[in-house]
């Protein structure tokens, strides 16, 4: 432990703006006079609104002096704002709750609806079974016939019903591929082109691993997979590709060459973003639950625009992941409610986890001379059991001093469970992105949770008595019965599916070991590929910028009905 | 072989004073009275002098199985009347309140029988049998591991662990319970749950300062003694995540 001086506090303003008048450094301050409810914008128009539709449905809604607590209202303290971290924008915490946030809603629509599929078993069941010729010419003129009939347009029946263009228009087919003349034949409308969406050398190990193979990302109308399920999309994508091969190849639609075209583009073919969950869980394919965290750390693209600073990547990633997986995911899939908002928001806002992480990088480059501003695999400091202990403890002292220095800041972070994920989230993308190993990034994880506990003698909520305690275990040891290494795991991995807090910050980890290595990709690059696209409604390049967008009420989703409702 | 309890590395008076509160042997100072009613009205579970409500009848009565756990066991006063179970639950601030949340269910788990404690980051709830709670509440008000204004005993709404002091040094409490009278005693006014009570329940004096510090079992960079002071501490918790990161491969030291 060699603490170092790092001058720059990241956070500062925001305590600033959150406590305005007030020293952040001070231990006292006044309660009990804030007006409770009536300091609170955001608050006062849910009672408005509330009074609107109670007269609307002649049924009492929002009570909020005579329903909380035994009519003691929320606001006996301060009623903070949050800067949604390295976006300079304030928000009311009521705005980063996803049903009040429509970037929320749309960057979990962007993945759902998002199916990729190889084009090579088609193409070979074109040539060879059928003899059919397949060109260049007859690619483009498929891909035509593919996005006039993904948003649900018909190609081969006649006197068929269809969906409104205007409703399904961020529906759309590109694809991609490593081979630079298949590339070239491409109409450009509907190519991916990865020379030009990414740098240099990223996109030469991207075109490298992708191969020559032909790729199809697809993305399904938003409207359909919020109506159904993630499990939709790879139907609804595989029953338009089928048609539009139909269509565009002049199959006969009853033959038996269409079943391998279907079965290649509902299962050989197909890659869905996460994985069909176990019967307790009881979701589809293409739900939060199943998605690896390598596979998420490649849906997010800050490593594409911040190629030199892995620390940011990763804390994007944290952004994204919390509000997933967290929010969505456990805070109502797995559990209900709005609790969860609370807890995950801790890891995105007022740059308090952005400093704790600097100051890893900080303390990684002076003690073990790594170049974290220059990715590399060569510079990275071997992943011991000394070197995670190491730098996991000094990040995880480092944070909770500054808890401890500025208690304004610690009333930021008022429960435990939000600065547990924070700190051992700093001290576990030290350790990854130090290493460029996840599963010692991990490890710096539990060794901060157990630190924690002992110095503060608490931590999160009950979970956190498990799955932190026990971690050390399961992680940079790695054995088939201890488990997997970090790029395989998921939220339902064994102890992970029931802690806040945590899976999105697994899923960073996980991420910053491949962006300190300066890896063009973490588990597949046809992910990372599929989501640099520049169409998509959501930029995932700055996942945090887009939901604060959202909390401003500045982002435009896709899958909206006003077409088809009346005007209000 | 007998094993001997350490309570815990540390060279810290953190350190020492937390080994204090988990050794039974130590006997914690006194430091208030608060009577056998006052406890109850401010646990809240029944009205001082009432009966205790039942979960069973009285295991002399209940003919039991002939069981050698039973036999082991000596059922606690609660049990064997068949009390109910109910519980305290206690918010201890960070700015040196002198028990802690894992620090009290360590010390429970010595120095009580027949407990289900929770820890949490706001709060440690105890369960068990109503009149055994009695008993052990009393003690946690009385002794040293209580301040009338950096602990409190509280339901719900606990984020006042974390949060700055108010002016009058006493920790933030949305339903405020208790207060700080002007006679210099803490007094609730409020049961744990937030009822309001018939009549105030003293609770005694703060703390002062230099006192708090001297028996704080949280480790503070700012208004204590800083967790990084303590190496052995740090290092101990170190070597225990080591051994279970290594534990599949039987490590040796």
């Amino acid at each position: 432990m060699a603490k170092i001086e790092r001058a720059q506090k990241l956070f500062l303003d925001s305590l600033k703006e959150k406590f305005q008048g007030q020293d952040p450094e001070a231990v006292n301050t006044t309660y009990y006079r804030f007006g409770g409810l009536a300091q609170s914008p955001r608050k006062q128009e849910f009672i408005k609104a509330s009074k609107a539709a109670e007269m609307a449905r002649g049924m009492d809604m929002y009570e909020p002096v005579r329903c909380h607590l035994g009519g003691i209202p929320l606001g006996q303290r301060q009623l903070m704002t949050y800067q949604v971290s390295q976006s300079g924008v304030y928000v009311e915490g009521d705005d980063l709750h996803f049903v009040n946030n429509a970037a929320m809603q749309q960057f979990w629509d962007e993945i759902r609806r998002t199916v990729i599929v190889g084009m090579d078993l088609a193409h070979q069941t074109l040539q060879k079974r059928l003899g059919k010729e397949v060109t260049p010419e007859t690619i483009n003129e498929y891909l035509h016939v593919l996005n006039h009939a993904m948003p649900g347009a018909a190609v081969v029946q006649e006197h068929m019903v269809e969906t409104h263009p205007g409703v399904v228009d961020d529906c759309y087919v590109k694809v991609f591929t490593g081979d630079d003349a298949i590339a070239d034949d491409i109409e450009p409308q509907f190519l991916l082109n990865i020379d030009k969406l990414f740098p240099a050398e990223q996109g030469a190990a991207l075109k490298a691993a992708v191969g020559k193979g032909l790729w199809q990302a697809i993305h399904i109308p938003t409207i359909v997979s919020r109506t159904c399920d993630g499990g939709t999309t790879s139907r609804w994508s595989a029953m338009q590709i089928g048609m539009s091969y139909i269509g565009a190849y002049r199959m006969c639609a009853g033959e038996a060459a269409v079943a391998d075209l279907s079965y290649a583009a509902k299962h050989a073919g197909v890659i869905q973003m996460a994985s069909i969950l176990p019967a307790r869980r009881a979701r589809g394919p293409n739900e939060p639950g199943g998605i690896k965290f390598g596979l998420f750390s490649d849906i997010i693209q800050a490593n594409r625009k911040y190629p030199k600073d892995p620390a940011r990547a990763s804390l994007e990633v944290v952004g994204a992941g919390t509000m997933l997986f967290d929010q969505i995911w456990l805070g109502s899939y797995m559990s209900g409610g709005v609790g969860f908002t609370q807890y995950a928001t801790a890891a995105y806002t007022d740059n308090i986890l952005d400093e704790y992480t600097y100051y890893g990088m900080d303390y990684v480059k002076d003690k073990y001379g790594v170049d974290w501003a220059n990715p590399a695999v060569g510079d990275r400091v071997k992943a011991s059991q000394e070197v995670v202990n190491d730098l996991a403890t000094e990040v995880t002292l480092n944070a909770m001093e500054q808890y401890e220095q500025f208690p304004t800041m610690m009333e930021d972070h008022f429960g435990g469970s939000q600065r547990a994920g924070v700190i051992a989230a700093a001290s576990g993308l030290t350790c990854s992105i130090g290493t460029g190993n996840s599963n010692a990034g991990l490890n710096g994880w539990y060794l901060s949770m157990l630190l924690h506990k002992e110095g503060w003698s608490r931590l999160g909520f009950f979970g956190y008595d498990l799955q932190d305690q026990c971690g050390s275990a399961n992680s940079l040891a790695i054995r088939p019965d201890e488990g997997l290494i970090g790029e395989l795991r998921g939220p339902n991995y064994p102890n992970y599916a029931m802690n806040v807090g945590h899976q999105g910050e697994y899923a960073a980890i996980v991420g910053g070991a491949h962006y300190g290595r300066g890896d063009a990709f973490c588990y597949d690059p046809r992910v990372a590929v599929c989501f640099a696209d520049p169409s998509l409604k959501f930029d995932m390049a700055e996942p945090r910028r887009e939901f604060a967008k959202g909390a401003i009420r500045e982002f435009n989703p896709a899958g909206e009905r006003s077409l088809i409702i009346p005007a209000r | 072989m007998a094993y001997t309890p350490q309570y815990g590395p540390g060279t810290s008076v953190i350190a020492e004073n937390r080994r204090k509160q988990m050794n039974p042997n130590n006997k914690l100072e006194k430091v208030r009275d608060v009577t056998d009613e006052d406890v109850v009205l401010i646990l809240g579970h029944r009205a001082p002098g009432a009966a205790y409500p039942t979960a069973h009848p009285p295991l002399a009565e209940a003919g039991e199985p002939d069981c050698p756990i039973r036999k082991i066991v000596t059922p606690t006063e609660g049990a064997k009347a068949g009390d109910r179970v109910r519980y305290i639950q206690f918010t201890d601030s960070m700015f040196n309140a002198p028990s802690q949340p894992y620090q009290r269910t360590y010390t429970y788990c010595y120095r009580f029988r027949g407990i289900d404690p929770g820890t949490l980051s706001g709060r440690q709830i105890v369960e068990c049998r109503e009149r055994d709670l009695e008993g052990y509440s009393k003690f946690l008000m009385e002794t040293e591991m209580f301040d009338s204004a950096r602990c409190s005993v509280r339901g719900a709404t606990v984020h006042g662990h974390s949060l700055r002091l108010a002016e009058d040094g006493m920790m933030f409490d949305m339903l405020q319970r208790c207060l700080l009278m002007g006679d210099g005693n803490v007094k609730y006014v409020k049961n744990q749950i937030g009822e309001p009570l018939d009549r105030e329940v003293n609770v005694g004096k703060p703390m002062d300062e230099a006192w708090l510090k001297a028996h704080s079992t949280i480790f503070h960079s700012l208004v204590g003694v800083p967790y990084r002071d303590d190496q052995e501490y740090v290092e101990y918790v170190q070597r225990i995540h080591s051994l279970r990161t290594k534990y599949g491969f039987m490590p040796k030291e």
